[in-house]
Parts: C-alpha cells; sequence; structure tokens
C-alpha cells in the first residue's frame, strides 16, 4: 500500500472517475476532434541525464516543439555536451546517437569512460548550441538507503487468481529531509515499472519505511525491487511531470509547470543512487 | 483592519437603539400568514384596505400592524395564494392569523412567487437580491429530472456555474467557497452531492431561497461574495399530509403533521438515489467473468425534519435537522476494499419572542458539521484520511419599529465555535510494523455584532445603513474589522427608482482546493499567523423600472468588486495531509465588475425573466515565497470568468393542467489552460517515451462558447379518489443535443499495430447530451 503523502485529491478519485467518465463519454459519443489554434513558444533546450556510477555517461538533448507538431527524429547537430566532474575534470560527451542495449534508452550523446561516483559528489552539465542557448545544471549523489527487506504474500486463491503483494521495507535516516523513489519491475527492467511511488519522510522521518503493492504479482515472478534516494529536485520534476500529465485531460487538475533541474532549458541532470535486488516469488 | 480590543462601541450603539421603547403602540394586531399546507409566508400583504395601511410579512410568516381601537376588515394576500379578509373588533392587542388558499385547484403550481411584488422589489433599498421558492424551482426542467434549488438560481444574472451541470455558485466574481450557505440558521459548508452534480437542498422541504449578491444586511457576514440563506418549511399545522416523487435516478418522500392542530407541527422529509441498486445487479449477472471490473457503489441521501410549537401568543419555537450523506464503495476480487464517504450535518433550534408589537427577536443556537472519510483496506494493511470543520454557533437578531413607521431597526450579534480537523491519517498493518498517524486541527472562535436602520428619509428617499464589527481567533492571534454596510433607494417616479449600496465582507475561513470544482475532499482551514482574513468591498447601483401596467420591471444593475488576499496554492502544492499547508497557499488580489440586466414578468399566464450580465473577473499573485506567484504575476482570468451571460426562462400556463416550461443559456466560453509546447522523457530505464505538456499563461485560452436549451412539461394529472394530487413532470434537458464543452484536451494517435505515436490532436468532451426524464410526484 503507497503512503498517502504522495496522495492528491484527483489521485483519490482517479479510479473512480476512470470508470464512471469513460463509460459514459465513449457511450453517449460525447468526445470529438476540434481545431485549437496554440501558440508556438520559443524552442528551449531539453535534456535528460541520469549519472550512474560504473556506467557511462549518456544524455539526450532535444528541444521543446509546438504541442501539435508532427513526431519528428531530427536531432539536434550543433550542441556540444561537458560533464565536469568533482575534481574540476572535464569530459566532452561526443554526439552519437544511439540506443543503450541494456536500457532501451535512446541518447544524443555519450561518455568515453565509466565515472566513479561515490555519494556527495557533484556534477555539473553543460549544453551549448551554436544559437547561443545553453542549458546547465549540477547534481550531488545522495547517499544510498538500503532496502531491508522485500517480502511477498499471497492470497488465498487458486490458479490465475492466485497473486501476491509485496512489501519493501528500509529505515529512513532521521537527520535529513529525504524523498524517494520505489520501482518494481516484472522480468525486465528496461520496460514500464508495474510500481512506481515517490514518497518523502514527512511523516515517518526517522522511522520505518514500509511500501507495499496491491495483489498483483504471480506465483514465480521474478521481481527487481529498486529505492531511490533522490535529490529534491529530482522528486520534484518527477512531482512535477506527473501532474503536468495528469492535468492535460482532467478538468479537476490544475496545469502545473515543470519544474526542472536545470538552469536554461528544461529536463533534468542527477546521480542515481539506488539499491536493486531480483527477488523471484516462491509460495 | 483593525485588531480587536472590545465590541465597547457597538454594545453602546445597540443600547442607544433599544432605548425608546416606552414609545411603542397601544394597539396592535399582529398574527401570521400560512399557506394551507402550514407554511409561513414570507414578503406576503397585511392590509386595511379602508384605512390605508399595511404591512409586509417577515421571513417567518409574522407581521404586525399599528391599528386604532374599533372594528376593521383586514386583507391578506400572497401571489399565487387567494386573498382572505377577516374582521376583527380591537380592543386591545390581538392576535389574528391568516391561511390562504392556493389561487384555484389547478393554478397553484403554476403562479410563480417571488419576493413580494414587483412593486415591492421596485421600492425596497435592497439590491442585488433574489429570491427563489420550492414551488417555481419545481416547475423548471431540471438535469436527470432532480429540482435543484442552486441550479435555478445559476440562471439568474450575476450567478456563474462551476462547470456544466454543477451546482457550485460563483457570484460576481467570487469563487465557490465566498458563498454562505444557510439552512435555517445553520452554515452547510458543502452543499452539493456527486462530486457537485447535485445540491443538497431537497426541493420537497425547502420553502424559499434567498441570495444576496450585493448590498448584504448587517446580520450577514463570513464571506465575501454572496449569502444564500435557505428557509426549510414548516410542516400542515392541520392535517396529515404525504408528498413524494418518483423519479430517474432518486426517490422522494415527505411526510407531515400537526403536532396539536393550529399549535404546531412538523415534516420529515428523505431523498435517497438509486444508481447503486442497479449497479449491484449489474455487479451480480457479472460476477463468474473473471475480466469483468465491478462497478462502484454510489449513492446519496438526505434526511431532513423540522418541527414548529406556538407556545405562546408571543413564543414560537422550532428544531431543524438536516442529515446527509454520499456514499461511494468498491470491494475488489484483489481483496482491496475502498469506502469513501463525505456529508453534511446540520441542527437548529430557534426561538422567536414577541416582546412588544413592534419589538420582536429571533435567537437561534446551531451546529454544523461536514467531513469526509477514506478508508482503504488490503489484507492486513489499513489506511484512513479524514477532514472535517464543526462549528456551534449562537446567535440572536432583534428588530424594532419604531413609532412613524420611518425606521426599522435590527440588530445582533452570533458567536461561532469553530474546529477544523484540516488532516487526520492513520495507516497500519495488524502486525504494527506500520503505524503511520497524524492528525492537524485547530480551532477558532469567530464573533460578529451588527446595528443597522432601514430609514425612510422623505417619500423619495430611503436609506438602508448598517455596521457590523467582526472578528476572529485562532490560538494568540485576533483579527477584525468595521464592516460598513450602505444601501440607498431614491424614486424618480412612482415607476422608477435609482439604487446604490456599498459593503465590505471580510471571510475568516478558507476552502483549501485545487480543482476549480467542488469536490467532496476540499478542506476548511482557518485564519491563522500566515493566512489573513480575506477582505472585498463591493459598490453597486442601479435603476428599476416598473411598466406595462405593473406587470413588468426592468433592472439595470452595475457593480465593482476589488478582494484583497485572495488564496490560491503554488504549482504542485501538497494539499493532503500536509502539517505546514499553509506554506502552499499564495496570497494575491481580485476584482471584478460587470452590468446585469435584468427583466422580470410574475403575473399572468406567462410568466418569467431574461437576464444578460457583461461581467469581468480577474485574479493576480505576485511573486512570493521562493515561488514566480501564478503567470509570472501577471493578471489572469479565473475559470468562471465568463464575459457574456444570458438566460432567458419562460413558464407557460397552457391549460388548467399543462405548464410548459424552458429556459435558455449562453455564456461565453470559460478561460482554460492548454499546453503549447511539449517534451519528451523517456525516464530512468527505457520504458515508453512520454509526452510531457508544457502549459503556457494560466488560462490563456477560452472554450467554445456554451449555450443549452432546457424544455419541461407539468401535466397535473385527475385527483386522486381519496383527494390526493399528483403530476407528471417531464425534463428535456439540452433540448437541441449541444455539445457543449466541458474541457479539451490534447491526444496522442497512435498505430493500432505498432503503437507509434503518428500525431497528435485537440479533443473536446461534451458531458449531456439531451437527456429526457420523467418524474412523478404526488401529494395527499
Amino acid at each position: 500500500m503507497p503512503l498517502p503523502s504522495t496522495a492528491s485529491a484527483f489521485r483519490l478519485f482517479r479510479p473512480v472517475l476512470a470508470i464512471v467518465s469513460v463509460g459514459w463519454l465513449s457511450s453517449c459519443g460525447l468526445q470529438k476532434d476540434v481545431d485549437v489554434e496554440l501558440p508556438a513558444p520559443p524552442a528551449q533546450l531539453v535534456a535528460e541525464c541520469y549519472l550512474e556510477s560504473g556506467q557511462i555517461p549518456q544524455i539526450t538533448v532535444t528541444e521543446t516543439v509546438p504541442y501539435l507538431s508532427e513526431p519528428s527524429n531530427e536531432l539536434l547537430t550543433d550542441v556540444t555536451v561537458t560533464l565536469t566532474g568533482p575534481t574540476g575534470r572535464i569530459d566532452t560527451l561526443r554526439f552519437g546517437p544511439g540506443q543503450n542495449a541494456g536500457t532501451k534508452k535512446f541518447f544524443t550523446h555519450r561518455g568515453r569512460r565509466r565515472l566513479t561516483i561515490r555519494p556527495g559528489d557533484t556534477y555539473r552539465l553543460d549544453v551549448k548550441d551554436t544559437k547561443g542557448r545553453h542549458l546547465f545544471g549540477s547534481s550531488t549523489m545522495p547517499a544510498i538507503v538500503p532496502i531491508d527487506t522485500v517480502e511477498w504474500k499471497f492470497n488465498d486463491r487458486t490458479g490465475e487468481q492466485r497473486k501476491a503483494y509485496v512489501l519493501t521495507k528500509f529505515d529512513d535516516p532521521a537527520a535529513t529531509v529525504d524523498f524517494y523513489r520505489l520501482q518494481v519491475h516484472r522480468r525486465h527492467v528496461n520496460d514500464d515499472p508495474e510500481v512506481d511511488y515517490t514518497p518523502d519522510d514527512r511523516l515517518l522521518n526517522g522511522q520505518r519505511f514500509v511500501l507495499g503493492t496491491s495483489y498483483e504479482f504471480s506465483p514465480n515472478d521474478t521481481l527487481f525491487v529498486a529505492l531511490y534516494h533522490l535529490e529534491r529536485p529530482y522528486y520534484d520534476f518527477l512531482r512535477s511531470i506527473d501532474d503536468a500529465q495528469s492535468a492535460n485531460g482532467n478538468p479537476f487538475g490544475q496545469p502545473a509547470k515543470v519544474r526542472s533541474t536545470v538552469e536554461g532549458g528544461i529536463g533534468v541532470f542527477t546521480i542515481l543512487s539506488y539499491e536493486r535486488r531480483r527477488v523471484i516469488l516462491k509460495e | 483592519m483593525v485588531r480587536l480590543r472590545s465590541f465597547r462601541f457597538v454594545f453602546s450603539l445597540l443600547l442607544l437603539l433599544a432605548a425608546p421603547l416606552s414609545l411603542l403602540a397601544q394597539v396592535v394586531l399582529r398574527g401570521t400568514v400560512r399557506g394551507s399546507d402550514g407554511s409561513a409566508l414570507p414578503g406576503a400583504n397585511v392590509a386595511v384596505p379602508r384605512l390605508g395601511l399595511g404591512t409586509a410579512t417577515n421571513p417567518d410568516g409574522s407581521y404586525e400592524l399599528s391599528l386604532p381601537t374599533g372594528r376593521h376588515s383586514v386583507q391578506a394576500s400572497f401571489i399565487g395564494y387567494q386573498n382572505q379578509s377577516l374582521d376583527v373588533n380591537l380592543r386591545n392587542t390581538q392576535r389574528l392569523d391568516f391561511t390562504l388558499a392556493p389561487g384555484g385547484t389547478e393554478l397553484q403550481e403554476v403562479v410563480i412567487e417571488g419576493s413580494g411584488t414587483l412593486e415591492q422589489k421596485l421600492q425596497t433599498t435592497q439590491m442585488g437580491a433574489e429570491r427563489i421558492t420550492a414551488r417555481e424551482a419545481k416547475l423548471l426542467p431540471a438535469l436527470f429530472g432532480e429540482v435543484d434549488i442552486l441550479k435555478t438560481l445559476q440562471l439568474k444574472p450575476g450567478v456563474q456555474n462551476g462547470g456544466e451541470g454543477t451546482s457550485g455558485l460563483f457570484v460576481r466574481g467570487g469563487s465557490a467557497d465566498q458563498n454562505l450557505f444557510l439552512v435555517d440558521d445553520a452554515v452547510v459548508y458543502n452543499p452539493n452531492h456527486l462530486f457537485g452534480l447535485f445540491s443538497t437542498f431537497n426541493s420537497d422541504v425547502v420553502q424559499s431561497v434567498d441570495l444576496y449578491k450585493s448590498g448584504y444586511p448587517a446580520q450577514y457576514g463570513g464571506r465575501l461574495s454572496s449569502v444564500v440563506d435557505v428557509k426549510l418549511r414548516e410542516g400542515s399545522r392541520d392535517s396529515l399530509g404525504v408528498s413524494g416523487g418518483i423519479g430517474l435516478i432518486s426517490s422522494r418522500l415527505a411526510v407531515e403533521a400537526p403536532i396539536k392542530k393550529g399549535k404546531g407541527s412538523f415534516i420529515v422529509a428523505g431523498r435517497r438515489t438509486y444508481f447503486d441498486v442497479f449497479t449491484r445487479q449489474i455487479n451480480k449477472l457479472n460476477a463468474d467473468d473473471p475480466d469483468y471490473n465491478p462497478i462502484p457503489d454510489y449513492y446519496f441521501y438526505d434526511l431532513n425534519a423540522k418541527a414548529n410549537y406556538q407556545l405562546t401568543d408571543k413564543d414560537q419555537v422550532f428544531l431543524s435537522g438536516y442529515f446527509g450523506n454520499d456514499v461511494f464503495g468498491f470491494n475488489s476480487t484483489q481483496g482491496f476494499n475502498f469506502d469513501f464517504r463525505w456529508g453534511n450535518r446540520a441542527a437548529t433550534a430557534r426561538w422567536s419572542h414577541v416582546f412588544s408589537p413592534r419589538f420582536f427577536t429571533n435567537t437561534s443556537a446551531t451546529a454544523s458539521y461536514y467531513t469526509y472519510n477514506i478508508a482503504n483496506k488490503l489484507d492486513q494493511f489499513s489506511f484512513g484520511l479524514s477532514s472535517s470543520i464543526r462549528d456551534y454557533n449562537l446567535r440572536s437578531d432583534w428588530e424594532w419599529r419604531p413609532e412613524g413607521g420611518k425606521h426599522v431597526v435590527r440588530f445582533g450579534g452570533s458567536g461561532t465555535l469553530h474546529h477544523f480537523g484540516v488532516g487526520r491519517l492513520q495507516a497500519g498493518s495488524q502486525d504494527q510494523e506500520l503505524n503511520i498517524g497524524q492528525d492537524v486541527q485547530y480551532d477558532g472562535q469567530e464573533g460578529g455584532l451588527y446595528a443597522a436602520d432601514n430609514f425612510t428619509v422623505t417619500d423619495k428617499l430611503a436609506l438602508d445603513y448598517g455596521l457590523r464589527l467582526s472578528g476572529f481567533r485562532s490560538g494568540r492571534n485576533d483579527y477584525g474589522g468595521l464592516e460598513p454596510r450602505l444601501a440607498a433607494r431614491y424614486t424618480l417616479s412612482p415607476k422608477t427608482t435609482l439604487k446604490a449600496s456599498y459593503a465590505l465582507m471580510y471571510q475568516y475561513v478558507h476552502l483549501v482546493t485545487n480543482s476549480g470544482a467542488s469536490l467532496p475532499t476540499d478542506i476548511w482551514y482557518p485564519s491563522r499567523l500566515s493566512v489573513k482574513p480575506q477582505r472585498s468591498q463591493q459598490v453597486s447601483a442601479g435603476v428599476s423600472w416598473l411598466f406595462a401596467g405593473g406587470k413588468l420591471l426592468l433592472t439595470n444593475e452595475v457593480y465593482y468588486k476589488w478582494a484583497q488576499r485572495q488564496i490560491d496554492f503554488r504549482d504542485g502544492a501538497q494539499l493532503f495531509v500536509n502539517p505546514e499547508l499553509d506554506q502552499e497557499f499564495l496570497f494575491g488580489r481580485g476584482w471584478a465588475y460587470g452590468n446585469e440586466v435584468y427583466l422580470e414578468k410574475k403575473d399572468g399566464r406567462t410568466t418569467g425573466w431574461l437576464g444578460y450580465t457583461l461581467a469581468w473577473t480577474k485574479r493576480e499573485f505576485e511573486p512570493q515565497r521562493g515561488t514566480d506567484g501564478i503567470n509570472g504575476g501577471r493578471p489572469f482570468y479565473p475559470t468562471y470568468d465568463r464575459r457574456h451571460n444570458l438566460t432567458l426562462v419562460l413558464l407557460h400556463q397552457l391549460s388548467k393542467r399543462i405548464n410548459l416550461t424552458g429556459s435558455f443559456v449562453y455564456t461565453s466560453g470559460n478561460p482554460t489552460t492548454l499546453p503549447t509546447g511539449r517534451i519528451a522523457v523517456q525516464d530512468v530505464f527505457g520504458g515508453e517515451l512520454e509526452a510531457v505538456p508544457l502549459y503556457p499563461d494560466r488560462n490563456s485560452f477560452r472554450l467554445p462558447s456554451y449555450n443549452r436549451l432546457d424544455l419541461g412539461v407539468v401535466y397535473k394529472l385527475r385527483p386522486m379518489r381519496w383527494g390526493g394530487e399528483s403530476d407528471l413532470t417531464l425534463s428535456i434537458y439540452n433540448a437541441y443535443n449541444r455539445r457543449n464543452p466541458y474541457f479539451i484536451y490534447i491526444d496522442e494517435v497512435r498505430d493500432q499495430e505498432t503503437e507509434e505515436v503518428l500525431r497528435y490532436r485537440a479533443r473536446q468532451v461534451s458531458l449531456f447530451p439531451v437527456i429526457p426524464s420523467l418524474t412523478y410526484n404526488f401529494k395527499f
């Protein structure tokens, strides 16, 4: 069961409203395409970069586009990306679009060496293009908060109805204000997670966290449970993109602006700090 | 803002006003005017035509007339009822009660009664006031056939709704929490069912609703934009009566009877929806389908009860209560239980006492409670979230009418103890490994003292001036201020009057809502050190013209309202279970101005009104608290800003049995925010590439305009053998089936095989197509 600190009014009602509204609107034909003229705001640089110790840094640099424009694979070729480490060493990431075989993520720029990052290390990102646009940001790796236990329990049904919920337990450090992200993937980590929570420790500072799922996993499922310890700006970014997406199509939602971790553009630059466990749900 | 030190000044004023009681008249006739169903008839005329003397009844149907001793023929009249004349031989103060029969056996449901006659409306100093009776609301076509008196108010100039089909009121640029809803003097904090689609007011027990948009009488305070004063009707003092209705989504039943004939009566009324009856059957039929998702249970119900009793010639008491709940429940086959219920409670005990024919008082004690409660359960884990507000209020209102008839002096006071259960969270597991609890509660005390005088200066000039001193204490913080109220009427000619008013209002309790709609999870929050009271001022001026032989009244009012310390929230605000909720608030200012034209007709076979409002509403939140405010500090239009609003309501008596009704609404589209740009986000580990919308300035677009025609027919059936009455009411909501915009969103169009996003498109969502409904109403 997720902690309620991340709940919002609409999230509480979302299943209800979805059931009622989808049934009603679709049955009555109450939706139609309309022409709206949306102004095209000036394009801004967009960066998405997650550094991870032991990995070669990769970054995706794009730019904002008008919402109703056609999807395009056109890439920015005039961008220079540099990464400055805690020692002051500057690495220039070379332009070389590709897809990471492990994460299935697309990237536009890639480093030349694997990084060794320790908690407390700070990196800075600079993205410049020939039009004079300059996106920049920095990130400090949070300490790893270890998972204490991952456990599960099956219901008393049989066959396909037999399902388990999963509990993830960990202890929150008392001295700091902390933000987390719990992801549970089934079979692979390079796909959308089955569970994705972003709690903070406002209600449980210094106490044990128990984050649970519903009865949704089958016997012998292989799960990857990852607990990320987030920087505040990254947490805000995640919340804001969730709010922004929720507001599109929600008459009760208040449109929210994306709260970037970078300046001079839009996007996220952060160092990941997480522990991941692989479990097989044995009965 | 004046910090409260004492109420000494106002007490002095009250004593001064109350001093010359010795000047009261010696021979007085007093009594009540009631309908044959026992309901008090406020605004009825009581007159002695031979002497040219007369008066109008008070809100409780009582009246008093100073008359010379001797024989008099006294006549009582009220629109929709037959006149009644009674002879009296006055020697001393005497009581004379009237019971008016409906105006013709078949006509009673036809005639619209308003706040007295158009002539009275022309002459009153009160501006921006509207009265709707339940009988009026019952005639008009309604969504799903559910008569809703608040939606009838939305058809009046200067009143906007919060969206298609919703009961929320946005009055002259005010937000939904700036309306004071009173039911028999008790505050109702959430007057809505089903996310605002229906109001909590059961039309079977509502006598009348008074709406004040400006020139607020001094006895009212605590909200910035309007007062909605609902009076419930009293049961018949003569005989047992049962009434009710069977509708598309709900049924109603009301029982009334005398407690002691002619002395007192009671009425009990209930209403319940029955969506859940059908959905449970559907769920049962599909119980064996593993892919079937059960439909959640939902229903709401209301229960009203009121009893009144005439203790003596000078004393009357009534007890009134309301209990209503919305219940939403879901039990999944996966062992997940979700129970969500919300509702209001309100109770009033009121004592009316007549000290002398010209001096009387009403004293009431009320209790109000609103709460929502969410309870989830999954196996050994449970999670509960709730919020509430509870009030205990004592108020006393006094009225004194000095000899000469030039003054009507009103004064009184009220005190309220508030308890705010801002947020209570409990999450735990049976093994106690998980046990989270949080409870944020505040107390507050609110008080008000007022004095006002309705002074007829000359035949042409009348003033209604008053002063209200209001205050609020929360912890060690005191807030308060003087609220002057002023209204003036000048008679240009017997058929034309000019009016003007000014009012200052404070609001000490605030609704925490980020939705723009009325959700049950909205939280009430007190003024505290970091959340100062809201304040508004409004000036208005108007002209009224009675023409066509007194059958038509044309009113034009202009207004300008400005408000300080308006509340909104920063982007991404955490509004649930947040012990520092006030840190999410942003404070700004707002202003609204407009012109309202109103033409009404209350006599004859065809009645109704035509209203047009041209209005602007703006809000501004400058950068603060580390944010760039809202919209970068630039002014913006809130979602309830509507430039043009046209309403036409017609009721026509086709025959003695058939009444035709119709209403047409046209409004400008409401402001909305649409994303202009997008970015693509992949997230940490692969997954699907997601488009994230980028929003420009708030509410920088407008939806297409809104228009809708509703039609209705009321067909009175032949009287039942035992004398009962019944009718069939057909309502057609959105008669020409217009797809009015509810909201617009941007959608992805994907390739059906590859799931690849091909393009993006704007989609408009409408809420209600044409909806016919049939309701059977009965009364015996």
